[in-house]
């Protein structure tokens, strides 16, 4: 692909069309964003039928529009309100609330944005850097090597996904049965269908995630919402010495580089999460600070450390689905679905197939970025009133916008009994904690993995020793391994450490 | 693995649930749907079994090691559950299940701005305007996105 080639995907990406639909997405991002309760996974599972009726790459641009304002609008009711939009925003809490308690909402504020914006920015800056040649390495493999890399990346997702590695992998499995319904692509036959002509094409990918994500979580927050009732707004004052100065800013610079580092290593990693990377963030900042006992008390190095990471973990992220086509958290395979939906094989054919839009999307998350600074700076009040809206409110309208988000699909009764039952299944894995990144990666990915083992084992004609000649396919077949026995053992250790605690206690 | 002697009854239950399921997979679901005829490489069946026997494993490793958690500290496998709380945590279900069923012998437009409002009113809502105002506007939004579909020809 030449260099006018990429200029022209960025003047695509920079056309008035273009910057209507990342706004859009970048603003109901935030707004959902700011709203506790409302996380990343619920808007983009409630969106994906709005981009029904747009081109694939506006589809696909709103969609990262959206994503990367979620992230940075969470750290709004983080600040004011003490109560994460997200649960990577956690850490936020930390030091924001006490900083925004303390008479400087607006600064916390701002350094969350300005945090959020210059590691996002500089994440998209390293998958552009990195995806490409990523994807050109992997273009050279073949199906023993993707097979292998598949089954590494879901054990792997299953490991870090957090909570239990038995649950995780067990929720691996269910994933991977659920991928292998419909038609099988080699015999013809009809696989766990019961007859239904709907799923011959396999389970309908958006009844499943509106249901698993977002009317799932409705019914969790309907659960909750008698416990947790009320809780205190911090309003935005005019005070002068609430702004943020340049001296300030300045010194929270080195923490947001280092914490951007953290953030696009964690993201980059399949199945660990944005929590895991601004939890470590936080945790490296303060350990590295001069003085480590102003961390809790309202230290914005601390609002810094937290929102550059979780937001440099969204592009990070990336890497792996752009590289590989192995999505390594709940959003980038809510990506995969919409991919999907407009027909397009994600992942390094990509580079192959489509690469004046592969560019295009690039420069739009770029652009998306900027929009978020803008956004999140000029909106700032509008966002602090939003807090205030209460859930109550906020649960019926999007039980009400799952149901239409269904139906405007034309899957019909169908797609309701379909959305429904995947809101019980949803909820009993969020109630017993079974890892729903690796159900959700296990089956989008299964049809790959299933196509590739498939090819595999023909090519080699089920003679296992093939391998000895697939260096990269081996090494990855024996990092699985290494890594199942790992995570066992390490699991079993934690359980006997408790076990011997126990009876002190 | 933790010690909370409520989070290991739940590992042990979900464990033995997710079990049971796994064994009717394996035993009934995948041999009778899971699909037949010849083929060259993998058979389809293949995967879904593989995935139905990771699943029976871990959910059955789960619920021993749950077991023998609870065994230890003596704890009860079964705890007095909290009729209240198992009413508050179906009610949603059903709430919604009656409205599916609604959507499907009517317009969804007609019964929106009845389910919106009364689950408004069951969490405690009481001022006219708000119920109003929140019943009108998405209700109004999905009337006027189908009515621009119907136009350009998509619904």
């Amino acid at each position: 692909m030449g260099f006018d080639a990429i200029l022209g995907s960025f003047a695509a990406a920079l056309h008035y069309e273009s910057i209507a639909v990342i706004l859009g997405g970048v603003l109901l991002g935030y707004i959902v964003g700011v709203i506790p309760g409302l996380n990343r996974a619920v808007a983009i599972a409630i969106a994906i039928p709005l981009t029904f009726y747009m081109s694939a790459y506006a589809a696909i641009a709103f969609l990262i529009g959206l994503s990367k304002g979620t992230a940075a609008g969470s750290a709004v009711s983080a600040i004011l309100l003490n109560t994460p939009g997200e649960p990577s925003s956690a850490a936020t809490c930390l030091d924001g609330y006490p900083m925004a308690s303390s008479g400087k909402p607006r600064k916390a504020l701002k350094v969350g944005l300005l945090a959020s914006v210059i590691g996002d920015l500089l994440a998209t800056l390293l998958l552009i850097a990195v995806a490409i040649p990523f994807a050109s390495i992997a273009l050279k493999f073949g199906p023993y090597e993707l097979a292998a890399i598949l089954l590494f990346a879901l054990v792997f997702i299953a490991g870090m996904a957090g909570g239990s590695f038995l649950k995780g992998l067990a929720a691996g499995g269910m994933g991977v049965i659920l991928g292998t319904v419909g038609l099988d692509p080699e015999t013809g036959a009809m696989r766990l269908t019961f007859g239904h002509a709907e799923l011959m094409e396999g389970v309908p990918i958006l009844p499943l995630v509106i249901g698993t994500l977002a009317l799932a979580e409705m019914f969790v927050q309907l659960d909750e919402y008698r416990r947790n009732k009320g809780g205190r707004v911090i309003t935005l004052g005019k005070e002068a010495d609430d702004d943020l100065s340049w001296p300030e800013f300045k010194g929270t610079l080195p923490t947001i580089f280092k914490s951007t580092g953290v953030g696009a290593f964690v993201g980059a990693l399949p199945g660990l999460g944005p929590s895991v990377g601004a939890f470590m963030a936080y945790g490296l900042a303060k350990r590295t600070d001069r003085d480590p006992d102003s961390f809790g008390k309202g230290n914005p190095k601390g609002i810094a450390a937290a929102e550059a990471s979780d937001n440099a973990v969204i592009p990070a992220s990336y890497i792996p689905l752009f590289g590989l086509g192995i999505p390594g958290s709940v959003s980038a395979a809510l990506l995969v679905g919409a991919f999907m939906i407009h027909g397009i094989q994600v992942g390094p054919l990509m580079l192959r197939d489509h690469p004046q839009m592969l560019f295009t999307l690039f420069s739009g998350m770029i652009v998306a970025s900027l929009l978020m600074l803008a956004v999140g700076w000029y909106g700032l009040r509008i966002f602090a009133k939003v807090t205030s809206v209460p859930a109550h409110i906020v649960i019926p309208v999007v039980i009400f916008l799952c149901l239409a988000g269904i139906q405007v699909q034309g899957y019909g009764t169908f797609g309701l009994v379909t959305v429904f039952a995947f809101a019980i299944f949803g909820y009993f894995l969020k109630k017993f904690d079974y890892s729903f990144v690796t159900f959700l990666v296990a089956f989008i990915v299964t049809p790959m993995l299933e196509m590739n083992l498939r090819q595999s084992v023909i090519l080699s004609g089920g003679d296992i020793a093939i391998l000895l000649d697939r260096p990269i396919a081996l090494a990855f077949v024996i990092f699985t391994v290494l890594m199942a026995l790992h995570l066992g053992w390490s699991s079993y250790r934690q359980w006997l450490r408790k076990r011997l605690k126990a009876p002190e206690a | 693995m933790t010690a909370n002697p409520s989070i290991q009854r739940k590992n042990f239950w979900s464990g033995l649930g997710v079990a049971a399921v796994a064994v009717l997979l394996l035993t009934w679901v995948i041999p009778t749907w899971g699909g037949r005829g010849f083929a060259v490489g993998m058979h389809p069946r293949t995967l879904a079994t593989l995935g139905a026997w990771v699943m029976l494993v871990c959910a059955l490793a789960l619920s021993l090691l749950s077991a023998i958690a609870l065994l230890r500290t003596r704890e009860p496998f079964v705890a007095r559950p909290d009729l209240a709380g198992l009413w508050h945590q179906t009610w949603p279900f059903l709430y919604v299940l009656a409205f599916i069923v609604a959507i499907d012998r009517l317009p969804l437009t007609w019964v929106a701005p009845a389910m919106i409002a009364g689950l408004l009113l069951i969490l405690g809502e009481r001022r006219w305007h708000v119920l109003a105002l929140t019943a009108a506007i998405p209700t109004g939004g999905l009337y006027v996105l189908t009515v621009h579909l119907m136009r350009i020809g998509v619904v």
